[in-house]
């Protein structure tokens, strides 16, 4: 049976309408929720991407010439296993190096295409027994024919990676906690707008109108509720994204230089969010339908 | 046209409020159902209408078998029965027209055919000239021929009436009854629950007593009571 859009515009929007300080309610309650997972969602991102070279606990870094010899290459690798204080190490080739520097540089397609991958230094990376002993110890390759540079972990990534995965965590909970109770609201207005539409329910009911022609309007209001907070929270997350980038190009934060989020994340998280807030308002508005819409 | 067998309903344990109850009717009758406050004929109508479905015993309306009937067809089955109550069911904020058209909108009809059809049927329960009026400005007869005009709409093969002059004056009651005898001889079977002790004994119609959830008396060209009209 087709259900006139009509029918379904006029009686959503008129449910919306009536109930519309209870709507904004769930509205914003969605809205900041999803702006909290999302921005959430892009600092992970960024985070990772920013610390890449940093994964599984590397706190020392030998990057070597793009020109290095393989005998130069091979005396460095003869040297990282003689020494005691290493604990594990493991190497980059130029290949996979370029595929990490694509990810790093997803946004500058220009720098992009003027680096080849002949141009990449190819490096250690390299995991100590105690980290304090970094400086030392890279010290030891400094000089050392067919090393470009080394680079050392000072103990801030660390701890940036054990800050934001607890922020992390902690926004992630808020936001569930709020994404639960905008569905909860969302069931409330639905229960409301089905309530005050008992009359109209019954007759139609009574003059055979199909359970869902009953239904759709009123998880059709749920969902424009969530589909409008996710909008709302969409531009809110690339509002931060754009505030953040600012501020580490501005306030020159050199540990987060590297910090980006390419515009495929962005499009990825954004879709996330729609597709949440979609969720999270046709949920609440379908467990109301079933508990107090008796069809 | 309708055929109750052997039904058995209850509310609550131990009391019935329909047991043992069969009945046959036929395409085009009209017929009483009476009875003492509570002895169940509410609770028949519902049945017929599929509001509620019996414990045990089978209920067929226009061929179809109610009991078993899965819940997504209950919509397409009501399209053929119309029904009217003692409260009107109207809606209080739609005009006389929207009410009557509503019961086509939700059932999916086009703009044009409500536009048609609407004045037709308000025309034809005389109040084609108070379509912009809303409910509360109509007296209860009128409110009843609104509700009339609505449940007749769909040419309905069969119309169910809970007391449906049970809030009127003699004087509407009487417009309402001739409402539901037009309606009776365009072929719709009328099925009307009352008290109204004078429509049923002037009318001479069938009428079926219901006592205690049981049929007492069944009888063409019936009375309301046995006992006080045997003259
Ligand atoms: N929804 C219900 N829940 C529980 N019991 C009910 C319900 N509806 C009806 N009953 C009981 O079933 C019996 C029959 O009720 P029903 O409404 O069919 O009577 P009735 O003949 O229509 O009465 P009246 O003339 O007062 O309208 C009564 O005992 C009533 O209390
Ligand atoms: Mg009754």
């Amino acid at each position: 049976m087709a259900i006139s859009l009509e029918y379904v515009v006029k009686e959503t929007s008129g449910n919306l309408w009536r109930n519309r300080l209870m709507s904004l309610a769930a509205v914003l309650t969605i809205s900041v929720s999803l702006a909290l997972a999302g921005a959430s969602l892009l600092l992970k991102q960024g985070v990772s991407t920013a610390t890449s070279q940093w994964k599984g606990g590397v706190q020392l870094l030998i990057f070597m010439q793009p020109t290095a010899t393989n005998a130069q290459t091979s005396t460095v690798e003869r040297q990282l296993k003689s020494l005691p204080e290493i604990k594990s190490y493991y190497y980059m080739d130029q290949a996979k190096s370029y595929q990490e520097f694509k990810q790093l540089m997803a946004n500058s397609p220009d720098l992009l295409q003027s680096v080849t991958e002949s141009q990449i230094p190819p490096s250690f990376r390299v995991v100590l027994k105690n980290p304090s002993a970094a400086p030392s110890v890279g010290s030891l390759f400094q000089q050392q024919a067919g090393v470009k540079d080394v680079n050392f972990n000072r103990g801030a990534i660390n701890t940036m990676l054990h800050v934001t995965s607890i922020a992390q965590f902690v926004i992630v909970g808020l936001a569930a906690i709020l994404l639960i109770s905008a569905s909860v609201l969302i069931l409330n207005v639905i229960r409301v707008a089905i309530f005050s539409r008992r009359r109209e329910v019954a007759v139609m009911k009574l003059v055979g109108a199909t359970n869902w022609f009953i239904r759709v309007p009123f998880m059709l209001e749920g969902m424009v509720q969530g589909l409008v907070g996710s909008i709302v929270a969409a531009g809110a997350v690339v509002g931060i994204q754009a505030l953040f980038q600012y501020v580490i190009q501005h306030f020159n934060v050199t540990i987060l230089s590297n910090f980006l989020v390419s515009s495929h994340d962005v499009l990825m998280t954004e879709l996330f969010v729609v597709a949440m807030g979609i969720i999270v308002g046709t949920a609440g508005s379908a467990f109301a339908v079933r508990r107090y819409l008796e069809v | 046209m309708i055929k109750v067998d052997r039904v058995y309903k209850r509310y609550k344990e131990n009391q019935y409020a329909l047991s043992d109850c069969s009945l046959e009717i036929d395409r085009g009758e009209f017929v009483f159902v009476v009875g003492a406050s509570g002895s169940g004929k509410s609770t028949l109508l519902r049945l017929l209408l599929r509001e509620e479905r019996p414990d045990s015993g089978e209920v067929w309306v226009a061929g179809k078998e109610l009991s078993a009937m899965p819940g997504w067809k209950v919509p397409f089955f009501r399209r053929n029965i119309g029904s009217i109550f003692q409260d009107f069911r109207l809606l209080p904020n739609k005009t006389v027209f929207d009410n009557v058209g509503f019961a086509l909108e939700v059932i999916g009809k086009s703009k044009r055919h409500i536009t048609t059809q609407v004045p037709q049927m308000l025309e034809l329960v005389g109040l084609h000239d108070k379509q912009e009026r809303f409910p509360d400005e109509l007296s209860g007869g009128e409110q009843q021929r609104v509700a009339i005009a609505r449940a007749f709409i769909n040419k309905p093969l069969i119309l169910l009436a809970d007391e449906p002059t049970g809030n009127l004056d003699p004087e509407n009651s009487w417009s309402v009854m001739g409402l539901l005898e037009r309606i009776n001889r365009t072929g719709t079977t009328v099925l009307m629950a009352t008290h109204d002790v004078g429509i049923v004994d002037s009318m001479r119609r069938r009428v079926i007593e219901l006592e205690n959830g049981q049929i007492k008396r069944d009888q063409t060209r019936g009375v309301y009571g046995l006992g006080q009209t045997s003259t």
